[in-house]
């Protein structure tokens, strides 16, 4: 038996064989008598038949055998599949959490860097009050505890700063061209820090402001606004909450 | 004919055909078939009634081979001779415990030193 020949293929041929030697053993039977094997080769071929009949046999036995270990073969492979999705599960969690890692470290790196730059360079601490001072001075941050209506300085910019800002020229630029020229000048409008409190500049556009409840109220002097819309509930919402702010700023102060 | 129609119904259902649900008997056949022809009978009738018997047996024979071979196509496991078999158990087994190995190295090198605070 040629061993790289497969078990199915030894006993498909191993069938064939014996159907070769019946037939030959049953022609032979009827076969005249002048035409018959001799009784030695007619055992011969029965002796073969038999020998073939028990070689098929033993190899279905084999056949059985192999039946069992492709049983094991194919837990095993399961097993190996099994183990294969769990390599796979493991490696994608890995890449997980390297993608993970690789981000903290980049931050990481960057807050590295920056405390660098920083030791680098050290800014003494009244140097960054004194700063602090001039960004406040003008109320950019918050309204100064002495603010009452009226009063144009605010912790955001009024209408004519950001008409002085660069978006306020943009829209300007198209029209008068001329308006760059008188720029240089403006500025020290905005350094209102020397104002007194109480006492806004006299100006026309001044007189206009905007107040956080959508309405135009119109400055007079300094004795508070008077609203200029007709919601007459709304507005006065809005003073009862104004005076009660103010108050309450006052009694802080005191 | 009749064993393999009635075979193929029955694999389906079937999770596995083994050798034990083999039916390949030949020899039996064979003999009834050379028993048969040997028989001389004197009577003409009864001679005609024996060939045609003959020939009957022949044809089942016939199909006894057909059927073997069609049932030995469907055995499991016999793609390959035993030898070849076992070599791919074998490498079965080594890819496995290669994975295996594989997994723990994956599972224990993953071990963080805990930041000493």
């Amino acid at each position: 038996m040629a061993s790289n020949r497969s078990t199915r293929e030894v006993l498909l041929s191993l069938v064939d064989d014996m159907e070769l030697i019946a037939k030959e053993l049953i022609e032979n039977t009827i076969a005249q008598k002048h035409l018959k094997l001799s009784s030695s080769e007619h055992a011969q071929l029965t002796e073969l038949l038999v020998a073939k009949d028990n070689e098929l046999k033993s190899t279905l036995q084999l056949a059985s055998e192999q039946a069992k270990i492709n049983q094991k073969m194919d837990s095993l492979k399961e097993e190996v599949e099994r183990q294969d999705q769990d390599i796979q599960q493991l490696q994608r969690q890995l890449k997980e959490a390297e993608q993970i890692l690789a981000t903290a470290i980049y931050q990481a790196k960057q807050k590295l860097q920056s405390i660098s730059r920083a030791n680098k360079r050290p800014v003494p601490s009244e140097e960054l009050i004194k700063f602090a001072h001039r960004i406040s001075a003008s109320n950019a941050v918050c309204a100064p505890l002495t603010w009452q209506q009226g009063d144009p300085r605010r912790p955001y910019p009024t209408d004519i700063e950001m008409r002085l800002g660069v978006l306020g020229r943009l829209s300007d630029l198209p029209l008068n061209g001329q308006m760059i020229g008188s720029h240089p000048g403006i500025p020290a409008e905005l350094h209102r820090a020397g104002h007194p409190a109480g006492e806004p500049p006299v100006s026309q556009a001044n007189q206009f402001a905007w107040h956080p409840s959508g309405e135009i109220h119109m400055s007079v002097g300094g004795q508070g606004s008077v609203a200029m819309n007709t919601h007459k509930q709304e507005t006065e919402d809005v003073e009862v909450m104004s005076t009660d702010s103010s108050s309450s700023s006052s009694s802080d102060s005191q | 004919m009749m064993e393999v129609v009635e075979i193929a119904e029955e694999a389906p259902a079937r999770s596995q055909f083994t050798v034990d649900d083999l039916d390949i008997e030949i020899l039996p056949l064979v003999y009834e078939i050379i028993r048969s022809v040997e028989k001389d009978p004197h009577d003409n009738t009864q001679k005609a009634k024996d060939s045609q018997d003959t020939s009957h047996k022949i044809l089942d024979l016939q199909k006894k081979l057909d059927s073997a071979r069609s049932q030995i196509k469907k055995l499991p496991g016999i793609e390959y001779s035993k030898e070849e078999q076992l070599q791919k158990l074998e490498t079965l087994r080594r890819q496995l415990k290669l994975k295996r190995e594989l997994l723990l190295k994956y599972r224990n090198m993953c071990t963080f030193d805990v930041p000493k605070v």
